[in-house]
């Protein structure tokens, strides 16, 4: 069976604008790769489209059918990770190979606290129907109580 | 709920394949060979054209074919300049996927209709109204298909009234799209 893992150094998955994000990839695959590709990126994701801005990208041809290797990857000074109702920002590393669909990802956290910035004060200013009928009670309130 | 956690996030929305109970996939793709990949993907809004179009663009990749997708609305049309450009570099071994064909103005689309018949492999579109090009899939909706859609996307063990869903059907002139942005909305106020 092919692998791809990322292990990060201590565990750590928080992360303070510009630390060094570190730790190896792992692979096992069947046949020979011709490549993997190991990414840091960012990316968007809620009710819009989905926006990615890539910060780094290594690329290891030919890397042989196993093998591990260490990766430390400075971080860049935003965006934090955040999370409204309407858009979650969120950190990845991602580690995939060519040919094949096998694909290890972890997802960190890039904030000044370490922690994910909740956006909830902000979250219905896009509107619903229910909202913008003034009526203010979301209808699946009720309706999701009765039936868990 | 968090964006992230949102189980009609657009990303989950994109997960969902086309399905119609009047084809299936593979017959769709074999009538679109027969068709030489000149044809139209037609429908109403919200009715799956472009999630069709999609799955047709990574079968035909599969298969090892290229294709070259783009969409044009009205506020990213295709301006004729535009689409003489796009014309030279579409290659001829190129499948032309174009959503929003209705969009695109008279003269640029006799161009793109005239060029792509001799200059590429193909041309696919999506457009609410048969006529620019043979018809492949008539797109529809029924009240059975959101709930097929919804049962697919709501966290497991989460029951909705199907009162929602015919209501959201109704009120949306079936148009699945914008229910399935309103559900997001509904679960977005959840706390």
């Amino acid at each position: 069976m092919d692998t791809l893992s990322i292990a990060l150094h201590e565990d750590k998955i928080a992360f303070a604008p510009c630390q060094t994000v570190e730790g190896t990839i792992r692979w096992s695959l069947q046949t020979n790769p011709e490549h993997l590709e190991f990414s840091l990126f960012w990316y968007t994701a809620g009710k819009g489209t989905r926006d990615v801005g890539v910060v780094e990208t290594a690329r290891f041809d030919n890397p042989g059918a196993c093998g591990s290797k260490e990766f430390a990857f400075p971080l860049p000074d935003g965006p934090y990770s955040f999370s409204g109702k309407l858009i979650s920002l969120i950190w990845a590393l991602e580690l995939t190979c060519k040919p094949g669909s096998e694909t290890a990802r972890r997802e960190i956290t890039l904030s000044p606290t370490g922690r994910e910035i909740v956006l909830s004060e902000v979250s219905s200013a896009g509107g619903s129907s229910w909202n913008a009928k003034g009526s203010g009670r979301n209808p699946l309130e009720g309706i999701l109580g009765s039936h868990r | 709920m968090k964006a992230r956690d949102n189980p009609f996030s657009v990303e989950r929305l994109h997960a969902v394949r086309y399905r119609t109970a009047e084809a299936t996939f593979d017959e769709i793709l074999r009538r679109l060979d027969e068709m030489n990949y000149r044809a139209a993907i037609v429908g109403p809004e919200g009715s799956g054209k472009t999630t069709l179009l999609a799955n047709v663009q990574d079968a035909l990749a599969q298969k090892g074919l290229k294709t070259w997708m783009f969409f044009v609305n009205d506020t990213a049309p295709l301006t004729a300049p535009a689409c003489r450009q796009f014309l030279t570099e579409v290659a001829p071994d190129e499948i032309v996927l174009l959503d929003g064909a209705d969009a695109v103005g008279r003269s640029s689309w006799s161009l793109l209709r005239r060029r792509t018949a001799n200059h590429a492999a193909g041309l696919v579109i999506t457009s609410h109204r048969p006529g620019l090009l043979p018809t492949l899939v008539k797109c529809a909706t029924t009240p059975a298909l959101l709930a097929e859609i919804v049962d697919e996307l709501k966290p497991p063990g989460r029951a909705l009234a199907p009162d929602l869903l015919d209501d959201l059907y109704q009120r949306h002139a079936g148009n699945l799209r914008d229910c399935l942005r309103e559900l997001y909305d509904l679960y977005a106020a959840e706390a």
